[in-house]
């Protein structure tokens, strides 16, 4: 029961990082349809940031989020004017698969040549500390990560909810042709949307970048980690991001201590499986529009 | 001695990688270049390598080359062998098995060289040495101790490695076994990587551990793309085991150590079979604090007494600088290969393939890894030396024969 329970708190706070690290990627989704097979690469090429900062200027990578977040919101927002943009015509939401997931390669390269394919990790002073609580053992990176990655998603509800750009999103969200009638930019709205997107990876990039030895090559499994939170919370839910990244790692952690870590990532999938077959658009996925 | 470290997953990710880069060079694949170029004569001794110098297994292809490079000055400085001028003719095989076969073809078939060493990693041993076969070579390799090697019961192989890579945990169950029966751990745990270089390795040891009465409270395999260990660790910490046995290769190795840091959970003796023996990166990822007492296994280290160690050391980094704590065991591993035919030579005044098969199969050979012989399939007959963290340093701690220094029993508390 102990290990049960430690597994259990261990989920909850890994899971409050992947749901930081899905909603970018479901924001994205919302906004443009497109499945961003990039998302993972940014994540690790802020990792990549945060060690650099760290390693170099002594930032913690907890700090280095107020460098690397609007530094990934402005390559974001780039890449989706550079890339995405020329798409937006017919076949985009097909053609734009292959454009993140060329994307993704490129960001690949250009790590594997700045640092080569060596595992990096980021060992702050306080990496492998942890704090007991009721004979439990709570992390204390993993605690830091799960609470900074739920301010920066209530700062990004507070965003869509509460200001002008957040409505425009929204709307276009919900219906492109009528925020385009009612005179929103959804041009404008696409890039900053993308790039917003892009931004989460950047705090996410540093939490991931203290918990786990990561290389170029990285985003691979992450990757498809985070399009099966997407997918089970419901594509362009950001809510259902955020519950379904706590799921996954409550399920993969309890499986892992329950029966073997053999079966948890099966476990997970296995819970997509029939969340799906009940409710093929996920938990939070509404049929035909976006959500958010 | 990292050749077989390299997981498969490692291997696929990059693979992507690798395949365009097999594309880009296939042009000028068929004439791979060469790194020094000779022609055979009989006043030069032309040994051909083929190794992995770009692509996946470059690091240590490279250390591989520089362990040659160390070993051919230092002969030649002496006059050679038997008079002849020791040229070694190395091409790249871009860390590509079908570069590798092509390599050794034209190596022998082509530029008739005289002998030829292996290449780097299990992966390209076993079609590489499946050429030198057919043309009746010998196949002295230092970097390829799979079993999927000794499985092709080749005669003319051997694997310079003082015993076959799943064989690395015999020596910390000699050393456990070799405990009085008061002082031995009571229970064993065993967390292992789903790798054919790491997995075998725990299971041998639970294996012995068992048939010895240790109970077993956990044992489990992860795979290689389990993000995260904690869990596992967890539950591993809950069950309290007096020891744990880790069939880890690196990155593994020092999640567990973080996990089990951050967990509270101290072990009285902790074996990891890869990871912990790498003299650089293991301080510098779980942090020197925490490496106190950790066992593991090698085959050699800076300041080994065995046979010609010293002077590799100081040949090596007169050559290439750095500091003897910074020279990778492959570098070592290629300088006993040419140790073994410069023995080969000087015991029977020959210097033929036929001479070399012939030779290996009986005797030991005295390396800077230790006194090594080979059985009927070149799998090496000795054992690994057992080693452990002790102030900031792996020392050998077991068998008595090579220890410097008395094991740490029990484990260091971490340092956080």
């Amino acid at each position: 029961m102990h290990a049960l329970i430690q597994g259990l708190i261990l989920g909850v706070l890994t899971g409050g990082v992947y749901a930081l690290m899905a909603s970018g990627q479901t924001l994205i989704f919302g906004i443009m349809k497109v499945v961003n097979l990039a998302q993972g690469a940014f994540v690790i090429a802020s990792a990549y940031l945060a060690f650099t900062l760290f390693t170099r200027f002594g930032i913690d990578p907890f700090l280095a989020v107020l460098i690397t977040t609007p530094l990934m919101f402005c390559i974001g927002a780039a890449g989706q004017w550079l890339f995405l943009r020329p798409l937006r015509r017919e076949n985009a939401a097909e053609l734009s698969l292959l454009v993140t997931f060329a994307l993704a390669l490129l960001i690949e390269g250009i790590l594997s040549v700045t640092y080569s394919t060596t595992y990096r990790s980021i060992n702050t002073g306080y990496a492998n500390k942890s704090f007991e609580v009721a004979g439990y053992t709570v992390s204390a990176v993993r605690l830091y990560g799960f609470l900074l990655s739920i301010a920066l998603l209530g700062l990004l509800y507070g965003v869509l909810q509460k200001t002008r750009f957040g409505r425009a999103i929204r709307a276009t969200v919900q219906n492109p042709q009528s925020a385009a009638l009612l005179g929103v930019d959804a041009t404008r709205v696409q890039a900053y949307g993308f790039g917003l997107g892009i931004s989460t990876a950047a705090a996410s990039g540093s939490i991931f970048g203290l918990l786990y030895p990561f290389q170029s090559g990285s985003h691979y499994d992450l990757i498809s980690r985070l399009l099966s939170v997407v997918v089970l919370g419901g594509l362009g839910s950001i809510g259902g991001a955020v519950l379904a990244g706590i799921a996954i790692g409550v399920v993969s952690s309890v499986a892992a201590v329950l029966w073997s870590p053999t079966w948890s990532e099966m476990s997970f999938f296995v819970v997509l499986l029939l969340v799906l077959l009940v409710r093929p658009q996920g938990m939070f996925g509404r049929v035909e529009r976006g959500a958010v | 001695m990292y050749d077989n470290r390299l997981s498969f997953r490692t291997r696929n990710r990059l693979g992507l990688a690798a395949a365009a880069m097999g594309l880009m060079v296939s042009v000028s694949a068929c004439s791979a270049s060469a790194t020094s170029s000779s022609s055979t004569s009989s006043t030069t001794l032309v040994i051909g390598v083929s190794l992995s110098l770009t692509g996946d297994f470059a690091d240590p292809g490279k250390a591989v080359q520089r362990g040659y490079q160390v070993w051919a000055d230092g002969v030649n400085a002496k006059g050679g062998i038997l008079g002849r001028k020791v040229e070694m003719k190395i091409v790249d095989d871009l860390s590509s098995p079908n570069q590798v076969v092509t390599n050794y073809q034209n190596l022998i078939s082509r530029d008739h060289v005289d002998l030829v060493f292996g290449p780097f990693s299990s992966l390209l041993t076993v079609p590489a040495s499946q050429v030198a076969n057919r043309y009746h070579y010998a196949f002295v390799e230092s970097a390829g101790g799979g079993p999927k090697v000794f499985a092709q019961n080749l005669h003319s192989l051997f694997f310079v490695q003082p015993a076959p890579v799943v064989e690395q945990g015999n020596v910390f169950a000699d050393y456990i076994l070799s405990l009085p029966a008061g002082q031995r751990p009571k229970t064993a745990a065993y967390p292992s990587l789903d790798d054919p270089f790491a997995k075998p390795i725990a299971d041998g040891v639970q294996k012995r551990f068992e048939a010895a009465g240790i109970k077993t409270v956990y044992s489990g395999t992860y795979p290689a793309e389990t993000p995260d260990l904690t869990p596992i660790m967890a539950k591993i910490a809950a069950a309290k085991p007096d020891v744990i046995v880790s069939g880890t290769q690196s990155q593994d190795a020092y999640q567990q150590v973080k996990s089990l840091v951050q967990l509270h959970f101290n072990p009285r003796w902790l074996f990891m079979s890869n990871g912990a023996n790498s003299p650089t990166e293991f301080p510098d990822k779980v942090g020197k604090g925490n490496t106190a007492g950790v066992f593991s296994a090698g085959d050699w280290f800076a300041d080994s007494k065995a046979a010609g160690s010293a002077d590799f050391v100081k040949a090596y980094i007169a050559k290439f600088g750095g500091t003897a704590a910074g020279i990778d065991n492959s570098s070592a591993e290629a300088y006993a290969a040419g140790q073994v035919i410069e023995l080969i030579a000087k015991r029977t005044g020959r210097v033929d393939n036929q001479t070399i098969i012939n030779s290996l199969h009986s005797g030991t050979w005295p390396t800077l890894l230790g006194d090594l012989s080979w059985n009927s399939v070149g799998a090496p007959q000795g054992s690994y030396q057992l080693v452990q963290w002790i102030g900031g340093a792996l020392k050998p701690v077991f068998p008595a024969s090579v220890a410097q220094a008395a094991a740490v029993v029990p484990k260091p508390n971490w340092a956080g």
